[in-house]
């Protein structure tokens, strides 16, 4: 009984003090700051140059083997595309596998293998090991390099490339290193069609040929395997692998730019403009100003509580992230700070930008701006160790970029002694807000205009190169004698006017489903009628009449009204440039634009409620070329017949974001002046 | 041609003794008065830790009328407490250097903190926080319903083919809560009070729905002092917790449908209902799903990707849930290729399966690839006391985390064919075709 009543007494005391302990209202302290040990990776060398590291952990019975090429970057020129290709090509087959072989002998073991043109990489569970190095040697001594893997895969090449045409954020990617590096440099060149296309196998082996050796070669083995063992392996797998003499190549070093200037790339369909402000550094891994810009990043753009988020998407809201990034390279770094933000705050955002870029050279950073940077990157250090690949690529680097033994194990050391005057000394050799590339990839019309406050505005087109110069020839030319001209060049305006009402069916493919486009217009009474179909179900339809449209989409309805409703009403006439004047809309000329290598003026019709319709007609020929609408896609018109004394587009060629490839619309019938009834709409 | 039989035969017979062994994972765990379970796993190899909370609250336990509950508090519980002000919560962490984040499923959701070790205390505050005394208020509720509202826009709305999950799952179950996804509906959301979030709080969010694992550079003694100091108030809920007992009938019949996206290029979807996470059969399916598409040698990668260039891309994945998920295959199909052409090539591969069952050489290819994805599962910290707080809320045994392997071990080639047979039934499963919505015509 006594026993019990101690032990009730001593619950009660028990949880009495842990209550009495905890003080909810602060915020527990750290404990001692753990030591944090990097682990030591040994090395040996192989007489034909090769440089093993091997990083013991037996945690786990698995182990890694990772190879990679030391050597110059490439200027890849005409052949542009082909370092893509190489380390597929290494795992398209051998002289003693095929690929489906070696595709099954890989996944036999469940294990990893996989090459690029500077690497290769395998990994398995420690019993797999002889295997899978068999493999891996047998990648690297044997690919056999079949003609049909090429063709399929520059086949795969060339449809990414299409695709990355139209892609904001690829265009921008273009275009920032086209004008931080130059076009003749290996980070500033790009791959195009043409380029790619003109790899062949023979490049492919030459590139093979002349830069895998074990003397640009260092191979990280990491996990359950010691020195010892690693010696035995490596020396039976690769101390056959041949040395010999791999070029080198030195690059001039890229200047900044004399003044601040902007890079535009007009993508006309867009809602978002891409910014990337950008400059190249001279930084490299080792520098002593290195690790005081890792601090110096995150303080500016590294992360969630960095001032760039801060500002413009935590205050501003012009964007759902800004970053920032100073990347280190041993031929040259570069500066970048960027977002994605709406058409209409593009300035805005630039602004915002150049003030923080500004303010950072010029005030620096804040103690307690500091205090928090070294907590963030100190924490990732020690996670970043918890993978035993870190040690290795630590170990790497100090060889690539011989940097000093004791590098890493005092790198947070040399962190944490970092001070305010150090990042804002660093901030000033990098950072200099006089000489940055501005890019934006986005509406022109939009932002053009705006964007000239920042510095002199250049236009390119979606790979980097400058766009081509359009100059109107007669200076006085208007908008109405743009559209006069057409109507001449189409027949004359009595013969537009006199298509009242006109009935056409169009067809497109689209991955193998028949799509069919079904279009009445009336002119005279501002009505049209539009169905889309696939495989013979209608999935969208447009009813514009009586002054009211309609669109209904997969059983449902929506009536549309205000802005809406304007747009869908200055969007009915077959031809708008006919009845303009009766209708009321006024015509203005944009200038002279490229539409895909033709020169042609871009027309603006607007109607008293506000709603624009945009058009571009051929300088040569005077034709309709292109409709452009932001929301449903850019119209581009081809194959002009006679129809009844008009000429008609007979080729509709669609390019919307929500379709994958520009959907090519032939008109399959056409019937000009049909008496319309109510099902007709 | 002789010598190559010889050495494959050779190389069969090493490894047609299968030793599975699987490192021990060490753990102690211990119960509170209030029922908060606590798991333990030390490894001081590197001076991190992880500090989990996971509870068994997922979109099931929701009612019809109120989905998205559940994921929408893995958002409301980082609006802080009475002692963490607004916003706040991310700050602490990644000013004291950790990185954080949560999940939520159809069945869990799942918070964790990984910190410097010597930040143990601080992780467990935090989370004894949330458990205690979180905030759920209008303020923090308008704010993330905003936030959640964006999340679906990116996740589902706007990434191709981001509505799988939920078009699937719509149509694979007729009475099951797995009826919805865990993103839920908006309007459920915008219709719900505040006194239901309060509720919902109340309801899942108790010590005894709750298991706590820490994993790292610990010392067992200090940290058990320290949960105890931190979560032994907190008070054990009051009501009985809402599981659903429905059981999901089996299907018959097929059920097709189009699903209109904004694609590029059009996919085939296929899904089978499978049994309980914790059947033993899952195990068989489990190597089924890497049999058809795992690795660039499985059967239906390398004839139909590879080979036929009919796909572009097909995966197998069996989604496990506690009360029985879904076999969900996906195959995207080539530029010019049919939906119904690549269907077709799929149903015949899994008829050849059905049929004629798979060789000792893939079936021992399937335990190879096995055993090194088990291995490598557990590697990380994070993995480990994941998987440990799954071990003991979904198969009720933290143990079984030492198990897996074992399991695997039990399954034998016919048991492939036999749950192909069982589960892949083409006459009671869920076929959609996803494609590109109609061009937008011109007016």
């Amino acid at each position: 009984m006594k026993k019990i009543a101690i032990a009730f007494v001593l619950t009660l005391l028990v949880t009495g003090m842990s209550i009495a302990q905890v003080d909810r209202s602060k915020l527990p302290v750290a404990g001692p700051a753990p030591e944090i040990k990097i682990g030591e990776a040994e090395s040996f060398t192989l007489a034909n140059g090769l440089k093993v590291f091997v990083v013991k952990n037996d945690k786990l019975p698995r182990v890694s083997f990772t190879l990679v090429l030391e050597r110059d970057p490439i200027m890849e020129g005409d052949k542009a595309g082909l370092l893509g290709l190489v380390g597929q090509m290494m795992m398209a087959g051998t002289e003693n596998r095929t690929k489906d072989q070696l595709d099954e002998e890989i996944d036999f073991i469940g294990a990893s293998l996989s090459a690029g043109s500077t690497s290769i990489f395998a990994s398995s569970l420690k019993k797999h090991q002889d295997k899978v190095l068999e493999l891996m040697a047998d990648v690297l001594y044997n690919p056999k390099f079949p003609q049909e893997e090429l063709d399929k895969l520059k086949k795969q090449t060339l449809t990414g490339l299409a695709t990355s045409k139209d892609e904001p954020n690829a265009i921008s990617g273009r275009l920032s290193s086209a004008l931080v590096y130059g076009k003749d440099h290996p980070y500033g060149e790009v791959e195009t069609e043409e380029t790619v296309s003109n790899v062949e196998i023979s490049d492919v082996k030459a590139y093979y040929e002349t830069f895998f050796k074990p003397n640009i070669a260092y191979l990280a083995i990491v996990g359950d395997m010691d020195k010892a063992e690693a010696e035995k392996v490596v020396t039976k797998y690769f101390a056959k692998w041949e040395k010999g003499e791999v070029p080198k190549f030195t690059y001039k070093k890229p200047a900044p730019a004399a003044q601040n200037q902007v890079g535009l790339v007009d993508r006309s369909s867009s809602v978002q403009t891409v910014i990337d402000i950008a400059q190249p550094i001279d930084l490299t891994l080792g520098d002593a100003d290195y690790i005081s810009s890792r601090v110096l990043n995150q303080i500016f753009g590294g992360g969630s509580s960095s001032r760039l988020f801060m500002n413009l998407r935590e205050d501003k809201g012009y964007t759902y992230g800004a970053y920032s990034s100073f990347s280190a390279d041993k031929l040259v770094g570069e500066f970048s700070a960027s977002a994605s933000v709406r058409n209409e705050v593009t300035d805005s955002a630039v602004y915002e930008f150049i003030y923080e870029i500004n303010k950072l050279a010029k005030d620096g950073v804040t103690e307690e701006e500091l205090a928090q940077a070294k907590a963030n990157l100190a924490g990732s250090f020690g996670r970043s160790l918890e993978s035993p690949s870190t040690i290795a690529n630590f170990a790497l680097n100090t060889e690539r970029y011989n940097l000093p033994k004791d590098y890493y194990a005092t790198y947070l050391q040399k962190m944490n002694a970092l001070t305010v005057e150090d990042i804002n000394k660093t901030a000033k050799k990098l950072v200099d807000p006089t000489k940055l590339h501005i890019t934006a990839v986005g509406n022109a019309t939009e932002i053009k205009d705006k964007l000239a406050q920042f510095g002199e505005v250049k236009m390119y087109d979606n790979m980097g190169f400058p766009a081509k110069e359009m100059k109107m020839a007669d200076a006085n030319l208007t908008a109405e004698s743009v559209v006069e001209n057409y109507l001449k060049a189409i027949g004359g305006k009595a013969n537009a006017q006199g298509v009242k009402t006109a009935k056409m069916n169009l067809e497109a493919n689209v991955m193998g489903n028949p799509l069919g486009i079904a279009i009445v217009y009336d002119a005279e009474n501002s009505a049209y009628g539009q169905k889309t179909s696939i495989m013979g179900n209608v999935m969208q339809a447009t009813k514009i009449k009586d002054g009211k449209a309609e669109i209904s989409a997969q059983g449902q309805k929506m009536e549309l009204s205000g802005a809406q409703l304007e747009e869908a009403m200055i969007n009915v006439y077959l031809f708008p440039e006919a009845w303009y004047q009766e209708k009321g809309f006024t015509i203005t000329l944009d200038g002279l634009k490229d539409v895909e290598g033709t020169p042609a003026y871009k027309v603006i019709f607007a109607s008293a409620g506000g709603a624009k319709l945009v058009n571009y007609y051929s300088e040569e020929t005077g034709l309709k070329i292109k409709n452009e609408n932001p929301a449903s896609g850019d119209t581009f018109y081809s194959d002009y017949q006679e129809k009844e004394g008009v000429l008609l587009p007979m080729l509709w060629t669609i390019k919307s974001p929500m379709i994958p490839v520009p959907l090519e619309a032939k008109v399959t019938s056409l019937e000009i002046n049909p008496v319309l009834g109510e099902t007709d709409f | 041609m002789m010598r190559k039989i010889t050495a494959l035969g050779l190389v069969l017979g090493l490894l047609s003794v299968p030793v599975l062994a699987q490192k021990k994972i060490d753990y102690k765990e211990f119960d509170l008065d209030n029922g908060l379970h606590v798991i333990m796993h030390q490894d001081n190899t590197t001076p991190i830790v992880i500090t989990s909370v996971l509870y068994h609250v997922g979109s099931k336990n929701e009612q019809p009328d109120r989905t998205g509950f559940a994921h929408f508090f893995e958002h409301l519980m980082f609006e802080g407490s009475p002692n963490i002000e607004r916003g706040q919560y991310m700050n602490i962490i990644q000013s004291r250097g950790g990185t954080l984040n949560a999940f939520t499923s159809n069945d869990i959701t799942y918070y964790y903190e990984l910190l410097p070790s010597n930040e143990l205390e601080l992780a467990l505050y935090m989370e004894s926080e949330r458990m205690l005394q979180s905030k759920v208020d209008q303020t923090g509720v308008e704010t993330q319903r905003e936030v959640v509202k964006e999340e679906k826009r990116q996740s589902y709305d706007n990434r191709p083919y981001g509505s799988i999950l939920i078009e699937t799952l719509k149509r694979a179950y007729t009475v099951h809560p797995y009826n919805w996804a865990p993103i839920g509906s908006l309007d459920d959301l915008n219709a719900a009070s505040i006194e239901e979030f309060q509720q919902f709080y109340k309801d899942f969010y108790v010590p005894n729905n709750a298991t706590l694992t820490i994993a790292g550079d610990l010392d067992y003694a200090q940290t058990e002092k320290w949960v105890r100091q931190y979560f032994a108030e907190i008070p054990k809920g009051t009501k009985e917790i809402y599981r659903p007992s429905v059981v999901e009938p089996k299907k018959t019949t097929e059920i097709r449908d189009i699903i209109y996206d904004n694609i590029q290029i059009p996919a085939v979807i296929q899904a089978y209902n499978l049994p309980k996470r914790t059947d033993a059969d899952s195990y068989a399916l489990s190597m089924l799903s890497t049999y058809l598409t795992g690795g660039n040698s499985s059967l239906m990668t390398k004839e139909l990707v590879d080979k036929q260039q009919k796909a572009l891309a097909l995966a197998a994945i069996p989604l496990e849930l506690e009360d029985g998920g879904i076999f969900i295959m996906y195959g995207i199909t080539n530029m010019g290729v049919e939906p119904k052409d690549l269907e077709t090539e799929v149903d015949k591969l899994i008829k050849q399966v059905q049929d004629q069952g798979i060789s000792d050489q893939d079936f021992a290819k399937l335990q190879n690839i096995i055993e090194n994805n088990l291995v490598s599962g557990n590697s990380s910290m994070a993995g480990i006391a994941q998987n440990l707080a799954e071990s003991h809320v979904i198969f009720g045994d933290t143990e079984y985390i030492n198990k897996e392997m074992e399991m695997y071990s039990k399954v034998t080639k016919a048991d492939l064919q036999r749950v192909a047979k069982k589960y892949l039934d083409l006459n009671g499963r869920v076929v959609l075709y996803y494609l590109p919505k109609s061009a937008q015509p011109t007016e």
